[in-house]
């Protein structure tokens, strides 16, 4: 409970910050949104005439962005990326920095197991990134008001604000597998860059060609992607199943090894 | 010349106390040893030598030359040792040490094997896969090889065993008659006695007294142990009595000043042993932090 | 000199890696530049019978994959978020590394001024990121020829294009150095560069995506923009300008700030 509580604290500017960062860019964005309900309607239906294949292709949205519903699926193209980048950082980092700061020395010699001193920073880690999700949520809901949602927008959000968090969940284990697992804690964090990115690109170059559409398993941005959750109002129940089992996986390596290795000072 | 000029040197993080006014020499060939506890500010006043900070008032000059003005040039003849060495990782010991020896207009190469065989130093070694104590060699070698006119320890003797601190102090004596000066920062009083001719103490970022290593001992202070049934103590309650204290028939006290007046006092009273000795530095530092 | 050739030992891993990481993500877009580019000029076909304002407001004038450089500026919008990341990293941790390993106390107190420590380290990241630069070139011009088939493109202009790597490097290097200077003491390397390079990509995709130019002179992915110069055949002038008086100004400031830096204790 201690180290849960210290985490939370040491982790709360580094959060302050990012929910500053995600509230200015909810405001941005919806500010240039008035701008696109002005657009004319006509122009507009007359997108529905592309095929959607060649949009997907594009990895063009065919949301309608003059609804408040298309304009938050585009934004959760955004909204997902930073999610990631502060889960796979915060995973990361909360495990690695006591090495970083040389503090192991301490923090392994508390008299506690280490699995629970990874319990303490994994859940204080999962308080950061609800927290996170909640400002993205009540942001969004703000910011959308002036322009009168209706159920089904709510419905809709909600499940993008899951999808980022599962985006969390996913990232956040990865990042903690890879700071508890290797041995250097600078190459771990270049790792966990460099998964981010892979993973990102997976997601680019799966819609762009069909040879390479498998690629589309490797990457959770695709998991939960925002046009077919419009369409289908429903989470995939595959997609889930593989979520749920990285970060399960991620996590039991992470005790695994982390309750085994040697810790360099 | 003095080696080391330091005036009126002050500095602070922020509002937090480094050090304040310090001011002192340190003369050609000398062992000065810098005594103080920890958080004193005997860091901090090595660290302005070597700019590494920068002083908030004041200044010093090393060799003569400002620190700042020509930092580089009067690091060429330092050696520098700190408390805590790490260094690059995945780097052999005598990768290190010839990336340090790199930097000085010499070939210290041999002097590298001397110093590894006194010190009993594996140079092939990974320095990550070193002990606390080889790491300190390694920093005892780097900070020597290029024999440097001025040699800066900071607290060097944390981590190597008596054995080795007995090396060490030999090698630092030896350097020190072929000509080097030695700045030796330590909370040891033990060290310090045994090696400096001059100290200074320092104390919440102040210097409380600098003086000869000899008068601090000698000409100031006798500690006196008197001994007897029926002592009151209250009768050694006179001027330059300090640290007065009575344990069953034994009265002990620190006393400075006019020997004859404490050998009228004792003679005044049953007095059945007295020992009168030099306090060691150690009781001397503590008297001056009581 | 030492200090240069120390400081490029300590990279050279990273230099390989990056250089590979480049080289294989230019190859993996190309590869399948030939399978797409039938669909793209089908999406061409639909779009021109849409108005310009429509195509404007959602940027697709300006993104055509089915021709060589398009798709090439669309393969150099990731391959810039990577060198960024690399370059970020050097100039982020090129003195912050020495305080966080400690090793700032072993450095200093050598007999070199704090300058040419700095330029030392500047040229040695430098010189890591002009190799990465090199095989981003070569394999650049390499990859275009082989997927191109017997499609023609203006080499002048891809190299316009490959050449605005190395200021967006130098802009994330100098930034990154600087950043790490006005901190007293540093956080965590990738956390800073991995913030700092995707916020920058955001704010860049964001503006594209919205038609938004509030961030252009921000964000420098938007002063390089591939897109941009493969449709215009120039660079985008005035905002290069901005960026190179970011890089000028941040390589200024890191002298004097790491001149007067007082190093944190142990």
């Amino acid at each position: 409970m201690n180290i849960f509580l210290r985490e939370l604290k040491a982790n709360s500017r580094s959060l302050f910050f990012w929910c500053l960062f995600i509230v200015f860019f909810i405001y941005m964005g919806i500010s240039k949104f008035s701008a696109f309900t002005a657009v004319d309607s006509d122009i507009m239906a007359m997108l529905e005439g592309i095929p959607p294949v060649v949009l997907e292709g594009l990895q063009l949205n065919a949301f309608n962005l003059t609804t408040i519903t298309g304009y938050y699926g585009v934004m959760q193209s955004y909204f997902a990326l930073m999610a990631a980048i502060f889960a796979v950082l915060l995973g990361n980092g909360i495990i690695a920095k006591e090495e970083r700061d040389k503090t192991v020395e301490f923090s392994l010699t508390l008299p506690i197991p280490r699995h629970k001193l990874i319990t303490g920073k994994v859940a204080a880690a999962l308080v950061n990134c609800a927290i996170f999700v909640l400002v993205m949520w009540g942001g969004s809901i703000v910011a959308a008001q002036p322009y009168q949602p209706d159920e089904a927008f709510y419905q809709f959000l909600g499940m993008l604000m899951l999808s980022s968090f599962f985006i969390e969940l996913i990232f956040l284990t990865i990042g903690v597998l890879l700071g508890a697992a290797m041995k250097e804690y600078k190459r771990s964090g270049s790792v966990a860059v460099f998964i981010l990115f892979g993973t990102f690109i997976f997601s680019i170059l799966s819609a762009l060609s069909e040879d390479l559409e498998f690629l589309k398993y490797f990457s959770p941005f695709v998991y939960f992607d925002p046009l077919k959750l419009l369409n289908e109002s429903k989470f995939d129940p595959g997609y889930l199943a593989i979520s749920a089992a990285i970060c399960i996986i991620s996590l039991g390596l992470a005790y695994f090894s982390y309750a085994k290795r040697d810790l360099y000072i | 010349m003095p080696i080391i000029e330091i005036q009126n040197l002050s500095k602070y993080y922020g509002k937090a106390r480094g050090i304040i006014d310090v001011s002192l020499n340190v003369e050609e060939g000398e062992i000065f040893g810098f005594i103080g506890p920890n958080g004193a500010g005997k860091s901090t006043t090595i660290r302005l030598l070597l700019s590494l900070i920068y002083p908030t008032s004041g200044s010093a000059r090393v060799f003569g030359k400002d620190v700042i003005k020509h930092g580089p040039e009067i690091r060429q003849e330092i050696g520098y040792l700190p408390s805590e060495v790490f260094y690059y990782d995945k780097m052999k010991v005598i990768d290190l040490l010839n990336y340090s020896a790199s930097f000085y207009n010499k070939d210290c190469s041999q002097r590298i094997k001397e110093l590894a065989k006194i010190m009993e130093l594996d140079l092939k070694r990974r320095i990550d896969d070193l002990s606390y104590g080889n790491k300190k060699k390694v920093g005892i070698v780097q900070g020597l090889l290029h024999s440097p006119k001025l040699i800066i320890l900071d607290e060097p003797t944390a981590g190597l065993d008596p054995l080795m601190q007995q090396r060490f102090f030999d090698m630092i004596q030896n350097e020190n008659e072929k000509g080097a000066t030695v700045f030796f920062s330590s909370h040891i009083l033990s060290e310090v006695q045994r090696l400096c001719n001059r100290v200074a103490i320092i104390r919440e970022g102040k210097i409380v007294t600098l003086e000869d290593i000899k008068t601090l001992q000698k000409n100031n202070y006798k500690k006196i142990a008197v001994v007897g049934d029926g002592l009151d103590q209250a009768r050694f309650q006179i001027n330059g009595v300090t640290n007065l204290h009575q344990v069953d028939g034994e009265i002990k006290f620190f006393f400075k000043g006019d020997i004859n007046q404490v050998v009228q006092l004792v003679s005044a009273q049953p007095v059945s042993d007295i020992l009168i000795e030099e306090p060691t530095l150690e009781e001397i530092f503590m008297h001056y932090y009581a | 000199m030492n200090i240069y050739l120390q400081e490029l030992k300590m990279k050279l891993r990273s230099i390989i890696t990056w250089s590979i990481s480049v080289a294989g993500l230019l190859f993996l877009f190309f590869s399948i530049f030939s399978t797409i580019v039938d669909e793209m000029e089908m999406l061409n076909a639909v779009m021109a019978n849409y108005p310009p304002e429509l195509l404007a407001a959602f940027g697709w004038d300006n993104m055509d994959l089915s021709t060589v450089l398009g798709f090439y500026a669309f393969t150099f919008s990731f391959i810039q978020i990577m060198i960024s990341l690399q370059a970020a990293n050097y100039g982020y941790s090129l003195v912050s590394i020495e305080e966080r390993e400690l090793t700032a106390d072993f450095l200093l107190a050598k007999p070199v001024g704090r300058a040419k420590i700095l330029t030392n380290k500047l040229l040695a990241a430098l010189t890591g990121l002009l190799i990465t630069d090199l095989v981003l070139w070569s394999t650049s011009f390499f990859a275009v020829r082989t997927y191109a088939g017997d499609r023609a493109y203006n080499s002048e202009i891809l190299a316009k294009v490959l050449i605005t790597a190395f200021f967006l490097q130098l802009f994330f290097l100098g930034g990154g150095l600087v950043i790490s200077l006005l901190l007293k003491k540093v956080p965590s390397v990738i956390a800073i560069s991995l913030g700092s390079v995707f916020g920058m990509y955001i704010l860049a995709a964001f503006g594209s995506s919205f038609n938004e130019d509030k961030f252009d002179y921000l964000t420098p992915f938007k002063h390089f923009e591939a897109t941009k110069i493969v449709n215009t055949g120039e660079f985008d002038q005035p905002k290069m300008v901005i960026s190179i008086l970011v890089i000028i100004i941040s390589m200024i400031a890191s002298y004097v700030l790491y001149q007067r830096r007082n190093i944190p204790t142990v």
